[in-house]
């Protein structure tokens, strides 16, 4: 594997293809890694929760998804007191990570430190000088900014967000901001240091771009950190990580040239497309797996139906609703994914009823491919410079706002929310209960809400006398 | 879209039995199946896909694993989505888009835990409707019209399930007796003989003589395939044998056998040694959920501590998809990413199950390559050797004892 030299440029990883202006307009790039698919900008990662994308296991990502690379938060893997993910030593010398994960040789890896959305640390738990709060299965720990260089560094991923004092959901004060500035120029030198020292050296030939993590805050607010990076680390510095669309409005052209992956957790399409309005490259849509539990597949193209419609059509197809039952369509007429072309509405309404795994693996893959769509049509509209007409088309065609979740979701496991205190709401209904029997299986008893009416109505049995 | 529609060459029946090779030492045979949906290679495990989906996994990825012949439960099916749907769809084929064979059960095994709240009759099972406790009936008749309905390629009679543990005698006879009454009804409110292969299930608690009595019934009736039903219920595994080795003695070479419910790797070598060709368990899918691995030399609990830093695949040598390093296509899943994943995110046990799927397909794909070979003592030798490390002395007895009934002796080295 040939190493990467820390101190390149950014250039030959990231070329900007077309673009009006350096701050608050739509560009077109392309993103290539060694050994990667070179990505066509902007375009979107998909977000990993224990190293898979939700519902989906490798082989489906591989072959009935076009998901060009992933988010991987390091928080994820370092529960136990020595990860061993540190320990792992693929035989075929790449990336542990990557290996560790299976994820396909093509897709691209970016490491942070923490998911989008994380789950926010209670106030006991803040970043500190030297280090910041993470959320591993078993709790809220600290992780020291020095062990998160060392050890990202030896994990192989393309591209690595250095570690930021990110205030997740907390607003900052004069002070405060200050501190966060200070700490993230602290954390990225002694980063850059780091990698320079370990470059060539054993254990660290998968070296990865780095990217530095913007403060969410306007530009003028990190004055200092942006200098630095202009500046002292322009060489070492790949990429930005954005955390709030804010930091997009002021951008400085000395940093300009960077590719910006967008970490703001956008909640709807629309909010996607000011991003990339903004100048975003690359995106993480946390809203994806959002809408694939609610059990939603995504029904929209960009910029819309030749004809704007009289009412704002729904930007996805709710299939808990009992009208699909019988329906053979596809889940999106025309749409090209493995969902559409090899089952249909009936059986997604089936699954869902039914509560099997298998109804959200397949919304998975939908609504991917309807995200793959999306983008592939924005790419097309900034080269015409139509984009701006065409937003506004979307903004007339679609409701602002993804349906509501009408049923239930998969089951929510302890490590994607934090507890808030005693007398909290179960998350997940109860899905068993006793079963005072020596029964080898669980019951098959017609469900409580079934009239007798309801069940000889289905063939299952009739009405006795 | 692929099509599903069941396409029988004119004249041909649902099923036809083509014996390849049997053993010249146990009464293992090898064969293939032909169904509605195409050739199956017996003998067979079948995984069970309960309410039209196997557990997580894309019809395309069960499809990979080998499989060609899959379960679906009728009454799971019969509550969800229910048989008007499955008539406007047109099948549980065309509902799951699976292009192969289905079996569904007979729903007589659901009855068991119906029971918490019904009463059999004659007629057949009485039930309260759990919501306004008006009184409702199920029949042999609606049993055989909701898999008219799903359009399984098999199909099984109901019958009256009494657990083979239970002390009743007199239960189990009359049980027995009602099942054969219910074959009769079974077949006569059966639509579609030619393209759904309907199979007799042989009742009889532990009993040999009853199950003999049941056999000779039942093979009046001349059904297509046979089952040995209400095993696997809790009963000891010599007794399981005796009844499976008791009731294929009597069989007729030309007809499959079906022991329903048994999916444990040991139970299948001793069963196909017995003379069955047909399995179905929800057990390796199951057990994937709860973090195992089937592998040829035991179960592995990869949720267990131990497996945390254990960077091995699941099974070293195991074709599956999972196991499969990268460079040969494969994803190269080591232990420790089960660990990571198992009971953590779906995927992880969508992994495990494709393994523990393959596993059992691909032991069940060895052992007819042994039987026509002519090498399935040997092969048994070797199975054992290897799933209990070559200690003899952890060898099961009653396997040991069933072998030996069939010529076989795990004891003596060749």
């Amino acid at each position: 594997m040939a190493t990467l030299n820390t101190g390149q440029s950014s250039e030959d990883m990231f070329t900007v293809v077309k673009s009006t202006s350096n701050t608050l307009a739509p560009r077109l790039g392309r993103l290539t890694l060694p050994g990667r698919n070179a990505i066509e900008t902007p375009h979107y990662i998909g977000l990993t929760s224990r190293g898979v994308v939700p519902h989906l296991s490798q082989d489906n990502y591989a072959s009935l998804t076009s998901i060009q690379g992933v988010y991987t938060p390091l928080e994820d893997f370092i529960e136990r007191k020595v990860p061993p993910l540190y320990l792992f030593k693929p035989p075929d010398g790449s990336s542990r990570l990557r290996r560790f994960t299976a994820l396909p040789d093509k897709s691209l890896l970016v490491l942070g430190a923490r998911r989008t959305p994380p789950v926010i640390a209670p106030p006991a738990t803040s970043n500190t000088n030297d280090s910041i709060a993470v959320s591993t299965l078993v709790g809220f720990k600290l992780l020291k900014a020095e062990e998160y260089a060392e050890s990202v560094e030896k994990l192989g991923a393309d591209i690595v967000i250095g570690l930021g004092d990110i205030p997740y959901g907390r607003a900052l004060g004069s002070k405060r901001i200050v501190k966060a500035t200070d700490r993230s120029i602290e954390w990225l030198q002694d980063h850059v240091a780091r990698r320079k020292r370990n470059a060539g050296q054993a254990g660290f030939e998968g070296q990865g771009k780095l990217f530095a993590p913007l403060i969410p805050l306007s530009c003028a607010k990190q004055q200092f950190y942006i200098d630095t990076l202009a500046e002292e680390l322009q060489n070492d510095v790949a990429g930005l990580a954005i955390y709030s669309s804010v930091t997009l409005e002021d951008l400085p052209d000395e940093i300009a040239h960077l590719p910006r992956l967008d970490l703001t957790e956008v909640a709807t399409p629309r909010a996607v497309l000011r991003q990339i309005a903004n100048g975003v490259d690359v995106i993480t849509m946390p809203f994806v797996s959002v809408v694939t539990d609610a059990g939603i597949a995504l029904d929209f193209t960009f910029p819309g139906p030749k004809q704007i419609p009289p009412t704002p059509l729904s930007l996805g197809i709710d299939l808990w609703t009992t009208s699909h039952a019988t329906d053979l369509s596809p889940l999106r007429e025309g749409c090209t994914c493995y969902a559409c072309t090899d089952h249909h509405r009936a059986y997604l309404q089936h699954l869902l009823a039914a509560k099997e795994m298998l109804g959200w693996v397949l919304l998975q893959i939908h609504n991917h491919h309807v995200i793959d769509q999306f983008f592939a049509a924005i790419r097309s509209s900034i080269a015409a410079g139509t984009f701006e007409k065409d937003i506004d088309t979307f903004t007339r065609c679609y409701e602002p706002e993804l349906p509501e979740k009408t049923g239930q979701g998969p089951r929510v496991r302890g490590y994607q929310f934090r507890s808030e205190g005693p007398g909290e709401a179960k998350k997940n209904p109860t899905a068993f209960n006793t079963y005072d029997s020596s029964g080898v299986e669980t019951p098959v008893a017609p469900d409580a809400s079934e009239d007798a009416g309801d069940l000889e109505g289905k063939g299952f049995a009739e009405k006795d006398g | 879209m692929p099509s599903h529609d069941p396409m029988p060459p004119p004249g041909t029946s649902a099923l036809r039995y083509e014996l390849l090779a049997k053993c010249s030492t146990t009464r293992a045979r090898a064969a293939t199946l032909h169904l509605t949906h195409g050739p199956v290679p017996l003998p067979i495990f079948m995984p069970v896909a309960t309410q039209a989906s196997l557990k997580g996994l894309t019809p395309k990825q069960l499809e990979e694993t080998g499989c060609r012949l899959c379960l679906n439960n009728t009454y799971h099916l019969g509550l969800k989505p229910g048989q008007k749907t499955l008539d406007a769809i047109g099948g549980a084929h065309k509902l799951q888009g699976w292009e192969h064979n289905i079996l569904t059960d007979s729903g007589g095994f659901q009855m068991v835990s119906l029971l918490q709240l019904a009463q059999v009759t004659e007629e057949g099972v009485r039930f309260l409707s759990p919501h306004d406790k008006s009184p409702m009936l199920l029949t042999p008749e609606h049993s055989i019209s909701l898999q008219n309905s799903i359009g399984s390629d098999i199909i099984m009679q109901l019958d009256d399930v009494i657990a083979t543990t239970s002390p009743d005698h007199a239960r189990i006879t009359s049980a027995t007796a009602r099942s054969i009454r219910w074959l009769d009804r079974c077949i006569a409110a059966h639509r579609n003989p030619s393209t759904q292969a309907l199979f007799c299930i042989i009742q009889g608690g532990l009993s040999l003589p009853l199950r003999r009595q049941c056999t000779q019934e039942m093979l009046a009736r001349n059904t297509p395939g046979i089952a040995i039903g209400g095993l696997s219920g809790g009963e000891a595994k010599s007794s399981f044998c005796a009844v499976v080795s008791a009731v294929t003695e009597l069989l007729p070479e030309t007809k499959p056998r079906y022991v329903m419910g048994v999916g444990f790797p040991d139970d299948l070598v001793v069963s196909v040694a017995l003379g069955a060709d047909m399995f179905d368990c929800v057990w390796p899918t199951r057990t994937a959920r709860f973090g195992n691995a089937v592998t040829a030399r035991g179960t592995l609990n990869l949720r267990h501590q131990s497996f945390a830093e254990d960077f091995r695949p699941i099974e070293a040598g195991c074709g599956c998809v999972c196991c499969r390093a990268p460079a040969e296509g494969g994803l190269g899943v080591t232990r420790a990413f089960v660990f990571h994943t198992a009971a953590k995110e779906t995927a992880g046990a969508h992994l495990l199950s494709v393994h523990n799927v393959w596993f059992l397909l691909g032991l069940m794909g060895r052992v007819r390559e042994a039987v026509v070979r002519d090498v399935f003592p040997g092969f048994l030798r070797g199975y054992f050797a290897e799933m209990y490390g070559g200690d003899k002395g952890r060898y099961p007895e009653w396997a040991v004892e069933a072998l030996r009934g069939v010529g076989v002796d795990l004891m003596v080295d060749e």
